[in-house]
């Protein structure tokens, strides 16, 4: 399957005269799996945002799973997981309880357990979350995102507060996903797992996407020869496009 | 339904709260007020009139409370993106935390309430079970009301502290507590007519403004199962008015207007639509509010 999965034209998010994200035009395809990479405060998590509707944009169109966020949002989220950036779990409940309410709702039939093993959570099944690490909570949000075998991942910062452990889970399901056919589209700031996971990574900075290709697509194009790391590269680009950023205000 | 699942989790977010529980047990007391008139007037059956005294001040107080955080305690905290990310529409979140919240402290309350006939069973001997039953669905009814507009007020504001003081400022104060006094003033201002509430006027619309609150339209349902008289308040207040000699600040219709000049629109059947109008009003309006623009 090589249909979008996510398309996005002109897409624009402004908070009054912030402009979160600027004229992004994006295309992840439907076997890969695709880096959204960008410092804090890109406009990754808003765009991820627009794609979920939890907001709306300012202009622009997104497609996911070809449909519109909005107006399709039962059909798309049926075949899409979901882990959020910033979220907090339901409090009081079990981790059990989470898995088996995504479950009753998407109306799927995976087994708690199973995801729960697959994420390393299986002795806590029965416990409330709120008792749990940062790195339970994020492994759990994750079982969650897992249910129902979406044909869509989209995965906002799945490291943030993970041990080595964790990290290295992570990726394993995120190869484990893409090889049973599913797209994954996650966004991330910590670098040196990108290119270990992904097909292809866009860059996007001060909300517009900088660049986009293979880790080394990017590496040859930025000149920053053959044994750089991706820090190197992304800081290479980030600087780059901070510079033109700074010619074309000065030119003003 | 999609939202079932949701409206599951909302129950068993209320009902493994502790403040439920505390409400539960201060319904009791709060409920369980013998006096010589409700005996007189109703018998044994003054233990249907404890629930509705139960259903007075305290039981509002406690559902708005228990509902104010539902949405946008989620929205502040973040677990509205598990949620929203899952197959249902906005609509369907809000129907599902209605629906949830309502029997999560429907449950609780109806245990207050049996403990109410126990003690009545104990103190009075035994009553009809008909009214009894038929105040609880009303007091049940007006439960659904009161988490109605207390989620929907919950889905329309941004920060927890803001549905805090419109639920509390905008909702119980006005409508719930101070609604009869509001109600007396509006029309004296509206029609340039001074009304004393002990003489009340044989005015409709003045009859009529006072049971277009909540609490109002509950008092005028639940008398009328009680067969006790035609008002908006509780069914002591009415028994009292309703003595000879004796004059409250109530309005009882069959102590103003003469009989067979009675509006139409005074008729008690008129508070269940009112009820019914104050589950589905703010429900609409917090749909539409919800619907639109961004939710995190």
């Amino acid at each position: 399957m090589t249909d979008a999965v996510i398309e996005t034209e002109g897409l624009t998010k402004r908070y009054g005269s912030t402009v979160a994200v600027d004229d992004l035009d994006l295309t992840v395809i439907g076997d890969e799996i695709y880096g959204f990479l960008g410092p804090n405060g890109a406009g990754k998590s808003t765009t991820i945002g627009m794609v979920m509707d939890y907001v709306r944009p300012t202009a622009g169109r997104v497609r996911v799973l070809g449909g519109d966020p909005r107006a399709d949002a039962v059909e798309i989220h049926d075949r899409l997981g979901i882990l959020p950036d910033r979220y907090d779990l339901y409090d009081g409940h079990t981790a059990r309880q989470h898995l088996d309410f995504v479950i009753d709702t998407k109306r799927a039939s995976d087994a708690p357990e199973q995801l729960l093993a697959r994420v390393g959570l299986d002795d806590s099944s029965d416990q409330a979350v709120d008792t749990f690490s940062q790195g339970m909570e994020q492994r759990l949000a994750l079982a969650m995102a897992l249910v129902g075998d979406p044909e869509l991942l989209v995965l906002d910062e799945p490291f943030t507060g993970l041990d080595p452990h964790g990290v290295r889970t992570v990726r394993e399901i995120v190869h484990e996903e893409n090889d049973r056919g599913a797209a994954v589209f996650f966004s991330s700031h910590v670098l040196g797992q990108v290119e270990l996971v992904c097909d292809r990574v866009g860059i996007l900075h001060h909300g517009r996407l900088v660049a986009q290709g293979t880790v080394d697509e990017l590496r040859e194009r930025t000149g920053v020869g053959a044994d750089a790391s991706i820090e190197e590269v992304f800081v290479s680009i980030t600087d780059e496009t901070a510079a033109t950023d700074g010619r074309a205000t000065e030119g003003r | 339904m999609r939202w079932s699942p949701l409206a599951r989790k909302e129950a068993r977010t209320v009902a493994t709260s502790k403040g439920i529980w505390l409400l539960a047990v201060l319904l009791v007391p709060w409920g369980y007020r013998p006096s010589y008139v409700g005996w007189d007037g109703l018998g044994a059956n003054i233990t249907a009139g404890y629930v509705q005294l139960a259903g007075t001040g305290l039981l509002p107080l406690g559902v708005l409370l228990l509902s104010y955080q539902s949405i946008v305690g989620e929205r502040t905290a973040g677990s509205l993106k598990f949620t929203l990310g899952l197959p249902l529409t906005r609509a369907d979140v809000l129907l599902g935390t209605v629906v949830g919240r309502t029997v999560g402290i429907a449950g609780p309350v109806t245990l207050s309430f049996l403990v109410l006939a126990g003690i009545g069973l104990l103190d009075h001997g035994a009553f009809d079970p008909l009214p009894f039953l038929g105040v609880v669905l009303v007091t049940l009814l007006y439960v659904g009301v009161l988490v109605s507009i207390a989620v929907s007020v919950s889905a329309m504001v941004e920060r927890t502290v803001t549905a805090a003081g419109a639920v509390f400022g905008l909702v119980f104060l006005p409508f719930i507590v101070f609604w009869s006094r509001l109600a007396t003033v509006v029309f004296s201002a509206a029609t340039g007519t001074a009304v004393n509430p002990f003489e009340p006027p044989a005015s409709g619309p003045l009859f009529l403004l006072h049971r277009l609150n909540p609490g109002g339209a509950y008092h005028v349902v639940s008398n009328w199962v009680l067969g006790v008289g035609n008002s908006a308040n509780t069914y002591s207040t009415v028994l009292s008015e309703l003595q000879p000699q004796v004059s409250t600040n109530a309005l009882v219709v069959e102590a103003t207007f003469q009989p067979g000049a009675v509006p139409g629109y005074l008729h008690e059947s008129v508070g269940l639509l009112v009820l019914l109008a104050w589950l589905v009003v703010p429900l609409g309006l917090a749909r539409l509010v919800f619907s639109r623009g961004d939710v995190a």
